[in-house]
């Protein structure tokens, strides 16, 4: 089966056709394709690296037109301010040398003041540049590549500021970067305003934040003027890639911040002067505890300590609740009006919205006694779970740094999901040994054994201990502790063995193969482990390849629920086969598809289908007996008088006829069926009537009927296959199999919506690059089928559905020769109704800008059908005149009448679509009761999704390819 | 009588119906010599006038992570249970602003909730055409989901209004978009009474809000989108007592006076109407002219306690008060300050008529109340 679809998708790799041209003749010459002289395509030139010696002037693009624009309107206060002028004295042309001079003046004071400076850090809202520090050294070290060049001006100014005044204002650093590090869109009028907030408070002389900020920005632009040269090599690199302000936002962060920069990418000009002094101050950074980085969000107002925040009342005696971000505390008597309802736990109204404050983590889901005493149980209790499960509040990943490297997000949530999780997980630099599961703290002995093979951090570094052993356990040098502890546990450490330790402590001589024991085997080894402070292996510790399983059917927080769900909208006009769609999802991705219950429903249904088959199948036969008899009888007549005689007294039986008591249920069960309650009794009374269905089934009349079925227009297509195994349906024990119930109609609730939440199994043969990528087995999908019922010019409800990705919109090939009655009571193509219903949908306000795939259903029936019917049925497909080579069958090469057929219809869609919307449609071949089939197209959409993820990144060549060659998706 | 014969008929028929519709229409519109706006200004009626702090927003009720699609108070007030787009019930407590629930729906797509009399459960229906039941005094189970106490299934489309019969816990009427209404006995799960569909007095369209009349609570009053409102007893399924034709758009909300004799409407066209049910007129239109655009629809009504104003909230943000007397918007609560950032997507006044709440797409709720010196109106 999997052999036939890999062929026919390949086909439709290969070919594609053209359609003859029935257009009037043409008049004008057409254009010819001229073609190509390679010589003659114009070639990039590869620059000479000693094109750029120190004098060459290059054309460049003038970086921050922004702080040009700030310069001028503030050259106004600069040539006002007289301090400025002074201070412009004091700075040489050049930063790098005003820099080091400054440095040179205040180098004993700095050195000092190192400690305090790097308390302070950037404000919530800029989490790119979560680096920043107000020591005039550095400067140059903070991050500004990822913002805009007016916006990095205003930093610039602003740490300039503090370099400047660094000597004689210590606090000032500390104030600043709250308010000035607001970012968003602010300019230097919140720069001004927080300097202004700042002055008034400090005391200062009014002028003087003028002259700061001039200075911040003559500055800035002297430096500009200063390294033109090394950014114009700098340029011929970036230009290409990037567009204009970001090449001069990055520029800038490149003259300042060496260090920032060859995080992205490898530095191409090296600016030795700042390089010495940044190694250090950068050293110095990632040394120092990553709690510091961030800055605490100041509370709005100042008040006198211990009074409460909002009446400005009590002293520090009286209760009060803490603002989990800004430390705001309150009283009694303000804490509802000032945190509101407190959807992400204790936080004022304002607070809403930013990371918690660090420090109290570990406060986060414990009540104090106020609350408890100001609200109810339920209301505290909903509180505490929305602090604790809230995402803003969960620990920041970038902020954890496992053996050198940030972690994402995903991991993050790996490594706090997994059975034995670190402990008190703090922001901070941390190692983590992946084969043994042994946690600690960047430069110091293991805190901790959490669960080993998880896929986190980068590898381990044989410092991260910063042990002095010369012993090493899985690559890393052990600290002396540990040392004496495998020493006590008759480890033989002689010779500064390399040890391979493994998750249940069983250790072995690198190179080695055979285990030479149990660290922790013996009991006393606990009992030493626990004296030394060092970790021993929790008992819950399971077999290690279980507990990658088992991770991802953990359930998850809600909040991450709530991300990691992509929804699909699977919608189709009735017949088109979502039911069909739906259940092979459900079979193929959930381990139970259908419950019990289900399917004890399931079987009921089926049950009572067959009985309708089967009245509608003793119905034909009382119309076949009929004709019959008329038939005998006009024979008869027809024949002469002559055997009149012998018709009457067995004229009445034909091929059709039937007992009288399979008679009497027959014209019992029509008679339900005309009353419309065989739902209401049939199911129930299948055990008394299964036998004479038994007797039915094998009675030659209905057989005669059963072999006539296609002239039965009511008989659904489906009911053969339930027929023929009727009798086994309808006994008391019938289990039914998934195929029945992929066959089975309307088993999904018939009303409305029914959805399903799965995940793409990770396969062995999913050969898509990213596809064995952590992030995508955490992916999880919602497939959501609609019925089409219901779906009106009225529709409001459809707005509901903004937040799904991509809409799958179902169209069964096989519907081009069939009829359905519309809202008005005419018989309409219901390939036109399906159209109709693809145009609505698309055009839907809902809908706009939304991705559609178009999946076009039934493939196998559409093939038998197309050799007899022609695809001309139907209005819309008029114009369809295949080339239909004559020795069609067997040549792998020439497309099949039932291919032709889809590509046309395919086109057919794309253009409506094109036409309405202007973009593109995905279409996938899809034949529903292949499993494969479905797999694939349902992956399709997964690849959809992933491509509008990453869609900057594709050009727009590449982007078309995948769209116009939809089809030639496969598995 | 052959088929062709018999469309005939019917097209005939039809015609008769529409024509003599037509008739009762210029008759009515005969009768009605005025206005309630035109007989209160003849009377000599001044508007109602609104000072900066007479209707303050006193509550932000932050929690939903989706818009707002539903609300409803109980009947000793301080309770709300709001329904969002994020397929939560929150239950709040309107006096600290704090959750008491919140319950995660098995089918997310919910379009309505309602308390019940008692406040010890709340209902709420949506997209699975389902309405549950939520038991508030039921344990969460381990995932800290709230089992559904109730299911009424049984619609055959989605259920777009759901309101407890005042005062009887076990009854509740709901409206489809399988154009019915549908009367349930709760204890036992059942439909008691289907109003509409098959019969042809029924709403031909989807039926997308309900509304019981609060003094005679076998009355209530149904608006489809075949743009006509419906007022049925509940003793009689078979047939709409008094069918409101005047909306020339699809009636997205209606809602009982409160003196139980007429009932307000608010449609796609843009305007709110007030009917009276014993006559069957229509008394007001309540109509903002705005310019050549298309008139924002109307999305939700309340009435204040007195009546004397009706609140509504329309599709482009704005929420106008208007004096129900003289027919004139006397204030805009979305131009208010601190007003929501989103549109208003429903609204619901307490049971005592002292504070408003409105829910909005901006996933908040925020409560009003009637300050200053002004009684409560």
């Amino acid at each position: 089966m999997s052999l036939e679809v890999a062929t026919v998708v390949e086909d439709a790799a290969e070919y594609s056709f053209a359609m003859e041209y029935h257009g009037p003749p043409i008049t004008r010459e057409l254009p010819r394709a001229v073609p190509i002289n390679v010589d003659r395509i114009p070639v990039a030139a590869v620059v000479s690296p000693l094109a750029f010696s120190d004098n060459l002037s290059l054309p460049i693009v003038q970086p921050i037109s922004a702080t040009d624009i700030i310069g001028k309107k503030l050259s106004m206060d600069l040539k006002l301010s007289s301090s400025s002028a002074e201070l412009l004295t004091v700075s040489p042309t050049s930063v790098i040398a005003f820099e080091s001079r400054n440095n040179e003046v205040s180098e004993g004071s700095y050195s000092k003041e190192l400690g305090l400076g790097t308390e302070i850090s950037v404000s919530p809202s800029s989490v790119g540049n979560a680096l920043d520090e107000r020591e005039p050294e550095n400067c140059h070290s903070n991050d500004v590549c990822a913002l805009s060049g007016e916006l990095s001006s205003d930093f610039e100014c602003c740490h300039r500021d503090g370099g400047v005044n660094g000597t004689n204002e210590r606090g000032y650093s500390s104030i600043s970067p709250d308010n000035s590090c607001e970012l968003g869109g602010v300019g230097t009028s919140e720069a001004l305003g927080s300097l202004d907030s700042f002055e008034k408070s400090r005391d200062s002389s009014g002028s003087l934040h003028k002259s700061r900020l001039s200075s911040g920005f003559k500055e800035s632009l002297d430096f500009n003027e200063s390294n033109r040269t090394d950014w114009a090599s700098n340029e011929s690199v970036l230009s290409m890639d990037y567009l204009s302000s970001r090449v001069s936002s990055r520029k800038f962060g490149d003259g300042n911040n060496e260090s920032g920069c060859d995080v992205r990418r490898a530095p191409v000009v090296t600016f030795c002067d700042i390089e010495s002094d940044d190694e250090n101050t950068n050293e110095e950074f990632t040394r120092s505890e990553p709690e510091v980085v961030r800055a605490k969000k100041e509370p709005a107002v100042k008040v006198k300590k211990g009074a409460c925040y909002r009446c400005l009342k009590g002293n520090r005696f009286t209760e009060k609740e803490v603002c989990m971000v800004c430390d705001a505390k309150y009283c009694i008597n303000c804490v509802l009006r000032a945190m509101g309802s407190m959807p992400e736990g204790r936080k004022c109204v304002t607070c809403i919205g930013y990371p918690i404050d660090e420090s109290k983590r570990g406060y986060l889901g414990k009540c104090s006694r106020m609350l408890k005493r100001l609200l109810n149980d339920l209301e505290v209790r909903q509180i505490m779970k929305a602090e604790k499960l809230c995402e803003v509040n969960q620990l920041p990943p970038e902020y954890i740094y496992v053996n050198g490297r940030p972690l994402y997000h995903e991991e993050l949530i790996m490594l706090q999901s997994c059975p034995n999780p670190p402990k008190k997980l703090k922001p901070g630099n941390y190692w983590y040994d992946k084969v043994s599961g042994l946690w600690g703290k960047e430069g110091q002995k293991p805190s901790q054994i959490i669960s080993p093979h998880l896929n986190v951090g980068g590898p381990i570094k044989a410092d991260a201990s910063n042990g002095n052993t010369q012993v090493y356990i899985n690559g890393r040098e052990i600290t002396k502790v540990e040392l004496r502890m495998l020493k006590l546990a008759g480890v033989q450490c002689a010779g500064n063995p390399h040890f391979w330790v493994n998750d249940d402590g069983s250790y072995q001589e690198e190179g080695q193969k055979n285990t030479k024991g149990y660290i922790w085997g013996k009991a006393g080894t606990k009992l030493l482990c626990a004296v030394l402070s060092l970790p021993v292996p929790s008992k819950s510790s399971h077999p290690c390849g279980e507990q990658v399983t088992s991770m991802i059917s953990r359930s998850m927080p809600d909040y991450l629920e709530q991300r990691a769900i992509q929804k699909l909208l699977l919608i189709g006009y009735s017949g088109s086969g979502t039911s069909t769609i739906f259940k092979q999802a459900k079979i193929l991705y959930k381990d139970i598809p259908f419950s019990e219950d289900e399917r004890e429903q399931i079987k009921l249904v089926i049950q009572s289908h067959v009985y309708s088959y089967i009245g509608i199948l003793l119905e034909g036969r009382e119309r076949f007996e009929e004709e019959s008899l008329n038939d005998l009888r006009q024979n008869q007549c027809s024949d002469g008088s002559a055997l009149a005689g012998h018709v009457d007294c067995n004229g009445e039986k034909t091929l059709y006829s039937i007992c009288p008591r399979l008679k009497a249920f027959s014209d019992w069960l029509l008679k339900i069926m005309a009353s419309g309650t065989l739902e209401a009794i049939f199911p129930a009374a299948s055990r008394e009537y299964a036998p004479l269905v038994e007797e039915l089934w094998s009675n030659p009349a209905f057989q005669a009927t059963y072999k006539r079925r296609s002239e039965l227009e009511t008989l659904p297509s489906v009911a053969s296959y339930f027929l023929e195994r009727a009798v086994e349906i309808l006994k008391p024990d019938y289990k039914p199999s998934d195929v029945d119930i992929l066959y089975a109609e309307h088993v999904t609730s018939s009303n409305g919506l029914s959805c399903v939440d799965f995940s793409f199994p990770e396969s062995a043969y999913d050969d898509d690059a990213d596809s064995g990528d952590l992030h995508d087995s955490l992916l999880r999908f919602q497939l959501i089928r609609l019925q089409a019922k219901g779906f009106g010019e009225n529709c409001k409800w459809l707005e509901m559905f903004e937040d799904v990705r991509i809409v799958i919109f179902c169209v069964s090939l096989s519907d081009y020769d069939q009829f359905a009655i519309d809202g008005d009571g005419n018989a309409v193509n219901k390939m036109l109704l399906s159209k109709k219903f693809f145009e609505n949908m698309v055009t839907h306000p809902t809908f706009d800008q939304m991705d559609f795939l178009l999946i076009l259903n039934k493939f196998d029936m559409f093939e038998q059908k197309i050799e007899q019917v022609p695809l001309s049925q139907c209005d819309w497909f008029d114009d369809f005149h295949p080339v239909v080579s004559r020795n069609r069958p067997n040549n792998a090469n020439h497309p099949t009448l039932g291919q032709l057929g889809f590509h046309y219809i395919a086109v057919k869609f794309k253009r409506l679509y094109a036409a309405l919307t202007g973009r593109k449609l995905y279409v996938s071949l899809v034949k529903a009761m292949e499993p494969n089939s479905v797999d694939a197209a349902l992956k399709y959409a997964r690849e959809i999704l992933n491509w509008d993820e990453d869609r900057p990144n594709f050009s727009l060549s590449e982007y078309s390819i995948y769209s116009t060659e939809a089809s030639s998706f496969s598995h | 009588m052959s088929v062709a014969e018999l469309k005939e008929r019917h097209m005939a028929a039809t015609e008769t119906v529409n024509s003599l519709r037509d008739r009762l229409r210029q008759q009515r519109l005969l009768l009605l010599d005025t206005d309630v706006a035109g007989y209160a200004r003849s009377q000599g009626k001044t508007p109602v006038t609104f000072g900066p702090t007479d209707l303050v927003c006193c509550r932000t009720l932050q929690g939903h992570t989706g818009k707002v699609y539903s609300l409803d108070w109980t009947p000793e007030r301080n309770r709300i249970v709001s329904a969002s787009q994020d397929g939560r019930l929150i239950v709040w407590n309107a006096l600290t602003s704090q959750k008491t629930h919140a319950i995660k729906l098995p089918c997310a797509w919910v379009m309505t909730c309602a308390f019940s009399p008692n406040g010890q459960s709340v209902a709420c229906g949506g997209l699975d055409s389902m309405c549950s039941i939520f038991n508030l005094n039921t344990q969460t189970d381990n995932d800290g989901n709230m089992p559904v106490s109730r299911m009424l299934s049984g619609h055959k489309g989605y259920v777009s209004s759901c309101q407890y019969v005042p005062d009887e816990d076990t009854h509740l009427i709901t409206a489809s978009g399988d154009h019915t209404c549908v009367l349930w006995d709760i204890t036992t799960g059942l439909r008691t009474s289907v109003f509409g569909g098959e019969f042809q007095s029924g709403h031909t369209s989807d039926v997308l809000s309900v509304s019981i009349n609060g003094s005679n609570s076998r009355m209530f009053v149904s608006g489809s989108c075949d743009s006509t409102a419906r007022l049925w007893d509940t003793r009689v399924a078979s047939r709409a007592v008094r069918t409101f034709h005047g909306h020339e758009g699809d009636v997205n909300t209606v809602k009982f006076f409160p003196d139980g004799n007429r009932f307000g409407t608010g449609s796609d066209d843009g305007t709110c109407r007030l009917f009276d049910i014993r006559t069957g007129h229509q008394l007001q239109v309540y109509d903002q002219p705005h310019g050549d655009n298309e008139a924002p629809h109307v999305t939700s009504i309340a009435f204040s306690i007195s009546g004397r104003l009706l609140f509504a909230g329309y599709t482009n943000g704005d929420c106008y008060v208007w004096d129900t007397l003289l027919a004139q918007v006397v204030l805009d609560l979305g131009s208010l300050q601190n007003s929501h950032d989103g549109r208003i997507s429903c609204l619901g006044l307490s049971a005592d008529g002292s504070a408003l709440c409105t829910g909005s797409s901006d996933t908040n709720l925020k409560i009003w109340a009637f300050g200053g010196h002004r009684k409560v109106i």
